[in-house]
């Protein structure tokens, strides 16, 4: 175990992975300096605003742009008809650019403006005549489901469906000596980047560049190409500096917009979304309705396990079917037991739009599962960390619900461990007899599993471009990019180990589709395992033309660098396809991709400790600690920044942020009723790694930005069962919504001591 | 007004309706304070009125003109230098589109008490949202920076 490690002194180490290195634009970030895409500011540059619609369904009658466009000072106003592939992706459910006849969604773009200044745009948007007729609202996933519908798409309102069983899980069930049959909710959360999408594009007779966020930029430079009609070489993403990302920049439309109005107007455009605009528009991570039977025998055993789940992403598919896929696959927990079952829908509604957001459908099906354990090991009077144990999947043990192999460095029996012989946990009781006047006090634990990468039979690729110079400076062009996690910092010091160069004369560049080969998205935990094993394996290239050559690039590198120069060998590429898993078990070879299991996964095991107030219902979070299994952390300081992060967005899952849409109109609008975690929110933490090496990752890291999101709702829930005996099932844990429970406590049946 | 420690010219009538923010980032030139929400309530646009930490989204230029306005750009120079440091050192940075803010908060505090404890450290960056980071190493970059600045003098320019 290793403790969170010191700052870094001016020394200069001989090697850097598992060294805590301060991001390499942190200078830039400390003095205003580094200029952000929505920072940019061109001579003679236009300013976009976007219309976009106040209700959630409609026929779109009239759009009549005359009066806008006679506006003194617009430069264009586009809609639907001025797009040239009015299309977000190659399908239907994709959704268009522009909306052509209806409006599915409060804040769907409906027209584009162009004008000198942010208020003559904002007015002449406010000048477009729109006149909708209403049509019926589908306001969830069971009235899209209903006989009468309307059809969201000409197949219909399931946007996707994906169901798997290892077995008959009937016969375990029977045989079960405790069997829960519970459903839990999770809400849609919101982002809340702080950074609102916008940046600059400018277009030319050669083609259009656009600096905008993206965790993807080759799929956006694609996307872009489509709607302009043009070849994808001739769009340029410059996907950063970005303001933080976690999902929401995978599905953002804010880079096609941008480039329509370059190109339609000839001259630099400006676009910066509203906070408003986001809250109304973005994708937000899909709420789940979660149905579990799950079987136990007296010890505590999972003998088996049903989950149904039902999601709603909103009028166009984004990621929905590929979040519900990531839910499959964990809904049956870092556990191993004999029979599973999944089934999960996904709807299309007239609700906010949900796309990827960390965690891509876990947290949702892991409350689900570890609320069971917690309730199990209460009605079982089992310790919580014990039942995990008793149940805990093993480093290359099969997976419970598709049977695949697992990789040999999962550790959740040591994050339990770790976790129960820390402090927090064991001296629980001692900590929960201290509470005094209304505040209750309990403890509570959860662990989780997440994938790394894309999954088995997906052909998850990054790739690296390395040059050497002349003066032994080496250059590394990598993907995937850099969002907020500063990547490129651990790309150096992988690179720095690797060619055993001193780190500064290594610089790492990400984010510019002119520059860095095609590496897919910053995305599934995948940046440090794949992008990190595409550094490596550039760097070995360059090792391997050293050696052929004789050239002793670390005691000579610009000696080696100039004879490369010379004999045009100083430039390559080189590719990290992520291993599919070593036996795909039940999983049809020709259905591999549609399940997509994982080979390598990384494990979080979290405790809370809460003080609930019985007479108001508040909930305090006063100290946490995260327990992580991440193979080699590569940048530690960098790596429990990261687990730190994630820990509040669940916390926030788990005790505030809740997207609210009523009839399909969001009620939360701004950061003004939209809550996200402050500091004052926010409990000590302290994040702990287990020892462990990941044999397929770079210097033997695997991922872990997203799984640390995962435990906090179930650890929450947990603790307050222990303070307070009644276990919510609904996040977030509002005041209100646990004042009711204890109410029904008070008065109600013992049964409803667990809802 | 004067701007990180430079008395501007004369702001003409025309622009005292505009947003502090709007002057700072497009007038003057200085974007290094953002906008995350334009209502006050992420702090990402925290710069320094007359010693004060205030959200430059809800303030108009006209408000401003006979203060004195510090910037994220204007930290060094001020004698805050040992705190942007202590926060690239302490890895509390990631996107770092906050962290303007932040340190604004930060240093108006230092400036006011040169020894905050924890709590006083909660309070003073309670208007600042971050989503990146867990808040923590704001704290521990704090009390680095009040440490550094004892040791050269606080208020001093030594440690610009």
């Amino acid at each position: 175990m290793t403790a969170p490690t010191a700052p870094t002194t001016s020394t200069t180490p001989t090697t850097w992975v598992g060294r805590s290195r301060p991001a390499v634009e942190g200078g830039e970030i400390v003095t205003g300096d580094l200029v952000y895409v929505t920072d940019r500011r061109v001579p003679g540059m236009l300013y976009g605003h976007v219309l976009r619609s106040a209700v959630p369904h409609a026929r779109i009658d009239v759009l009549d742009t005359a009066d806008a466009l006679a506006l003194q000072g617009v430069a264009c106003v586009l809609t639907a008809a001025d797009v040239p592939v009015n299309a977000l992706g190659p399908r239907d459910v994709d959704g268009p650019v522009l909306a052509d006849g209806v409006v599915r969604q409060v804040g769907e773009a409906i027209a584009l403006v162009a004008a000198r200044d942010a208020r003559t745009a904002e007015r002449a948007a406010a000048l477009v005549r729109l006149e909708l007729t209403p049509l019926p609202v589908v306001d969830g996933p069971e009235a899209a489901a209903a006989a009468e519908a309307p059809a969201l798409h000409p197949d219909g309102n399931v946007s996707g469906r994906i169901a798997f069983a290892s077995g008959d899980v009937g016969p375990a069930l029977d045989a079960a000596h405790l069997v829960l049959r519970r459903q839990v909710r999770t809400p849609a959360q919101e982002h809340v980047a702080i950074e609102t999408p916008g940046g600059v594009a400018e277009a030319d007779d050669d083609g259009v560049t656009i600096w905008c966020g993206s965790q993807n930029p080759g799929l956006h430079q694609r996307k872009v190409a489509r709607a302009l009609d043009v070849d994808p070489a001739a769009v340029r993403m410059v996907a950063g500096p970005v303001g933080g990302a976690f999902g929401s920049r995978n599905d953002d439309p804010v880079p096609v917009y941008l480039a329509l109005l370059a190109r339609a107007t000839g001259r630099p455009v400006h676009l910066h979304l509203t906070r408003e605009d986001v809250m109304a528009a973005g994708a937000k991570r899909h709420p789940f309705v979660t149905d579990i039977e799950i079987g136990f025998d007296e010890a505590g055993t999972i003998l088996g396990s049903r989950v149904r789940a039902v999601a709603d992403t909103g009028p166009v598919i984004t990621s929905g079917p590929n979040v519900m896929k990531t839910s499959a696959e964990m809904s049956t927990g870092p556990y191993r037991f004999d029979v599973a079952s999944f089934d999960g829908t996904v709807y299309y509604t007239n609700n906010a739009n949900a796309g990827a957001f960390r965690g891509y459908g876990v947290p949702q099906v892991a409350f689900a599962v570890e609320n069971a354990m917690t309730e199990a090991a209460h009605r079982l009077g089992i310790d919580p960390v014990e039942i995990r144990l008793r149940n805990a999947l093993d480093g290359g043990d099969r997976h419970s619900l598709y049977r695949h192999a697992t990789t040999r460095s999962l550790a959740v029996r040591e994050t339990l461990r770790t976790a129960a012989a820390h402090p927090l946990w064991a001296d629980r009781a001692r900590w929960q007899a201290g509470a005094s006047g209304p505040w209750r006090r309990g403890t509570g634990v959860a662990t989780a599993m997440k994938g790394v990468g894309m999954g088995s039979g997906t052909g998850d690729t990054a790739r690296a471009r390395l040059r050497i110079d002349a003066q032994g400076h080496v250059t590394i062009w990598a993907g995937p990019n850099h969002t907020g996690q500063s990547i490129q910092t651990t790309y150096g010091q992988v690179a720095a180990d690797a060619l055993g160069l001193p780190i500064e004369q290594v610089e790492v560049r990400v984010g510019d589709t002119g520059e860095v080969p095609e590496s897919g998205p910053t995305a599934a935990s995948r940046s440090t395992y794949a992008g990190g094993n595409a550094v490596r394996a550039v760097c070995a290239e360059l090792l391997g033309r050293c050696e052929r050559l004789s050239l002793p690039l670390a005691t000579d590198a610009p000696g080696a660098g100039t004879k490369l120069v010379d004999l045009g060998e100083a430039e390559m590429v080189a590719e990290f396809r992520l291993p599919d898993t070593e036996d795909i078990g039940l999983v049809p070879p020709e259905q591999l991709a549609t399940f997509a299991p994982h080979r390598v996964y990384g494990t979080c095991t979290q405790v809370v400790r809460v003080e609930v107030n019985v007479h108001t219902g508040e909930l305090r979070v006063p100290e946490l600690l995260c327990v992580l299994d991440c193979g080699t952390p590569i940048n530690p300081g960098a790596t429990i920044g990261q687990a730190e992060g994630g820990i509040l967005q669940g916390l926030g899952l788990a005790v505030m942020e809740d997207h609210q849409v009523v009839g399909g109109v969001p009620r939360t609008t701004s950061l003004e009723n939209y809550l996200a975690p402050t500091i004052a929110d926010t409990p000590a933490m302290t994040t702990l790694f287990v020892p462990g090496s990941e044999a397929s990752g770079p210097f033997g890291a695997k991922g872990m930005s997203e799984v640390v999101v995962v435990p906090t709702p179930p650890a929450v829930t947990a603790a307050v069962l222990d303070a307070v005996g009644v276990l919510p099932r609904r996040l977030p844990v509002t005041p209100e919504r646990l004042l009711d429970l204890l109410d029904e406590t008070d008065h109600g049946p013992r049964e409803a001591s667990c809802d | 007004m004067r701007l990180n420690g430079t008395e501007m010219a004369a702001i003409p009538a025309e622009l005292h309706g505009l947003r502090l923010l709007d002057y700072l980032r497009d007038v003057a030139g200085l974007t290094g304070a953002k906008e995350g929400c334009g209502m006050g309530e992420c702090g990402s646009c925290t710069v320094a009125v007359d010693g004060r930490a205030v959200t430059s989204c809800l303030v108009l230029v006209g408000q401003v003109l006979d203060a004195d306005v510090r910037t994220v750009e204007g930290l060094a120079t001020a004698g805050h230098g040992a705190l942007q440091a202590a926060f690239v050192e302490r890895q509390a940075v990631q996107c770092g589109y906050c962290i303007p803010g932040v340190l604004n908060s930060c240093a108006a505090l230092l400036d006011r008490d040169p020894d905050p404890d924890d709590a006083a450290v909660r309070r003073a960056l309670d208007g600042n949202l971050c989503r990146c980071t867990g808040y923590q190493r704001f704290v521990d970059a704090v009390h680095d920076a009040a440490c550094a600045r004892r040791g050269a003098g606080a208020g001093t320019e030594a440690d610009a």
